[in-house]
């Protein structure tokens, strides 16, 4: 199961960061936000739906509000019509998750393949040879500089600036794409999981190698970034809750 | 409510407790698959019938080869470490040993992991005397290198007439005084990985010393020259596109080593260019990690791809290889006639370099010691001494083509 693995998602992802780190000037932090680059632009077709389902979401707020109004006492009533205009619309109030576990894979194959790239023991030095493809590109960049700007890669950042910046954007993203609830006991759990997701990345920086919240971190700010695009603006960051509103 | 509401309801709390749960899960399993931590692979030496070799719970261990029995062993104090992923604190590490033992009179040298260079005296030890005697003592010193973040020695220690040269983690080079440890020089300007000299990498492949020189090959593919007696570098280096895996071996003016690229470079001293690599057309299947032999014009070198190769070393044309099947981790070592080379699932080959040149390739013996095998290993009298990844020393007898004996490294005084 484990060589499984390798074979499909640990060795490649190994191999194609130490490619980038070739490519791009021995520099393996560049190729971490490169690969951030990669893996954004392989999940984009998943990225648009999100993104779809949330600007459908955004448009849907002067109806949820209409219902807020008019149902506002018969909360049943109004969970019921709320869900019956979600499912409508085809969309789903969570689906900003989907990516995110979908990553999961992904997140798991770059710590082990930073890890195992930066070869900090002899052990994983050698290991690392029975990893890599014959490319010359790949043998070429072997072994890697672990200094990025004021980190080393395989460390955590001890200036909890890299934690801070993965826990902000973290947030943002989050903030701009979960829809506010109508459901209260829905909107404590948003609200919490809105809070607790960056705190906790924000938590893992600080105990990560730095280069895996590299990544978090430049994914986030891509995130960030084509939300702000494709939606047309800051989403759910500027509006208020539909409880705060009444 | 209908089910589905009722199930569209309850989603957010279910996904919410999956990821809050699943996320660190995750994670922390992921922790034992992306590395492997220092656990050392000490080499062997025998001297004057004793075997002397460091053990992977950190201690460095006199063994008599005739008796069989337990002459000393030194424990290294074990040093506190930053824990890493989740678990927050520092954690007390048994000190890892890469390096082989050097024997020169009456005192044992070694480099360790921990980054110090230990000198133990062999008659002390016998008796029990207390370690450290003195700091600048007569019979036995410790010498931490520094106090440098990074400071592990995995190379080893090289040896002149009355000094020891340490190459080190931090990527400093030193000279040490051998009967004190007191510091002859230290290189601190060799740009290894980074011009930065605040922040140098790791230093892991041992230096040679050959005439007056000692000479130094780093992961970013140089070779230095620095001078034995003042550690001045040289005007003379060598830079390649790939790193250096191997550590240096020359035979008369020409230095032999591995590469990152999978190819094993002839570097005449004093050239720019390669005299040749080897193989010829496309790389090898691997890295060339163990340092190769040379014998009579011909270096032998083992590669991770599990193949021997003869070269000629004059040319690089190839004499023969031979497929062993398992990545070749330890260096070849000769002992009268015989190439014995060792793959890293404990098999020894046994090559008769008498023989004709076809019937080389041909192992004269094949014996398993069923253990893998990474360390640098030695032989002597018709035994070879070798340690396992199960932390005992073997004894391979060349003749009956048995283990003669075996003795476990983690054996109480």
């Amino acid at each position: 199961m484990i060589e499984v693995w390798h074979l499909i998602i640990g060795n490649p992802v190994l191999n194609v960061l130490i490619a980038l780190s070739h490519l791009l000037s021995g520099e393996f932090g560049l190729a971490i936000i490169g690969l951030t680059i990669v893996v954004r632009l392989i999940s984009w077709p998943l990225t648009k739906r999100q993104l779809n389902s949330s600007k459908a979401l955004q448009d849907m707020q002067p109806k949820i509000q209409e219902l807020q109004k008019k149902y506002g006492k018969n909360q049943q009533k109004l969970q019921q019509e709320t869900m019956k205009l979600y499912k409508e619309a085809g969309v789903n109030p969570l689906g900003c998750l989907w990516p995110m576990l979908i990553q999961l894979p992904i997140w798991i194959a770059l710590y082990q393949a930073i890890m195992r790239a930066l070869a900090t023991t002899p052990e994983n030095l050698l290991d690392l040879a029975n990893r890599l493809y014959s490319w010359d590109i790949v043998n070429q960049a072997i072994p890697l500089n672990s200094h990025f700007l004021w980190l080393d890669l395989g460390q955590p950042d001890p200036y909890f600036i890299l934690a801070i910046i993965v826990g902000g954007t973290m947030w943002v993203q989050q903030k701009m794409t979960q829809a506010p609830s109508v459901d209260p006991r829905q909107q404590s759990t948003s609200r919490m999981m809105l809070m607790m997701m960056p705190l906790m990345f924000g938590f893992l920086t600080l105990m990560f190698p730095s280069g895996l919240a590299l990544y978090w971190a430049v994914s986030n700010i891509i995130g960030i970034i084509t939300q702000y695009f494709f939606t047309g603006g800051w989403g759910y960051l500027k509006f208020r809750s539909p409880s705060q509103s009444t | 409510m209908t089910p589905y509401l009722s199930y569209r309801m309850k989603q957010p709390k279910i996904l919410f407790l999956v990821i809050i749960a699943l996320l660190p899960l995750i994670l922390v399993s992921c922790l034992s698959g992306g590395t492997q931590s220092a656990g050392g692979w000490p080499g062997t030496t025998v001297h004057d019938g004793i075997i002397y070799a460091g053990s992977t719970d950190g201690r460095v261990v006199a063994i008599n080869s005739s008796t069989k029995n337990l002459e000393w062993s030194y424990s290294i104090a074990p040093v506190t470490a930053p824990s890493s992923g989740l678990s927050c604190g520092q954690t007390s590490v048994t000190t890892a040993i890469y390096s082989k033992p050097v024997v020169d009179r009456d005192i044992v040298y070694i480099g360790t992991y921990s980054g110090q260079v230990l000198a133990l005296n062999m008659l002390a030890r016998s008796q029990n005397l207390t370690f450290p005697q003195q700091r600048y003592g007569e019979w036995e010193w410790d010498c931490p290198i520094e106090n440098a973040k990074s400071n592990a020695i995995v190379a080893n220690l090289a040896m002149s007439e009355d000094a020891l040269y340490v190459a080190s983690s931090n990527g400093r080079v030193y000279s040490l005084v051998k009967g004190s440890g007191d510091e002859n020089w230290k290189r601190e300007d060799i740009p290894v990985l980074t011009e930065n000299a605040e922040r140098p990498e790791k230093l892991w492949t041992s230096p040679v010393i050959h005439g007056n020189t000692l000479y130094v090959s780093t992961y970013d593919g140089h070779i230095y020259a620095l001078s034995l007696e003042t550690g001045e570098l040289l005007d003379w280096s060598f830079e390649s596109e790939a790193g250096f895996t191997s550590s240096p071996v020359i035979d008369e003016d020409t230095i032999f080593l591995g590469s990152f690229d999978r190819y094993l470079y002839a570097v005449k001293i004093g050239s720019d260019v390669p005299m040749w690599k080897f193989p010829e057309e496309k790389p090898a299947g691997n890295w060339f990690w163990a340092s190769p032999i040379v014998n009579e014009g011909i270096v032998y070198a083992g590669c991770l791809d599990g193949k021997v190769y003869a070269i000629e070393a004059q040319t690089g044309g190839k004499l023969w290889e031979f497929d062993a099947g398992n990545a070749i981790v330890s260096p070849p070592v000769l002992m009268d006639n015989l190439l014995i080379v060792t793959d890293e699932s404990g098999t020894v080959y046994v090559f008769d370099l008498s023989a004709e040149l076809e019937d080389e390739a041909a192992p004269l013996k094949v014996i398993s010691i069923e253990v893998d095998v990474r360390s640098s290993f030695c032989a002597q009298e018709g035994l070879v001494y070798i340690r396992g990844e199960d932390n005992w020393i073997y004894v391979v007898d060349i003749d009956s083509g048995t283990v003669s004996w075996k003795v476990p490294l983690t054996i109480e005084e």
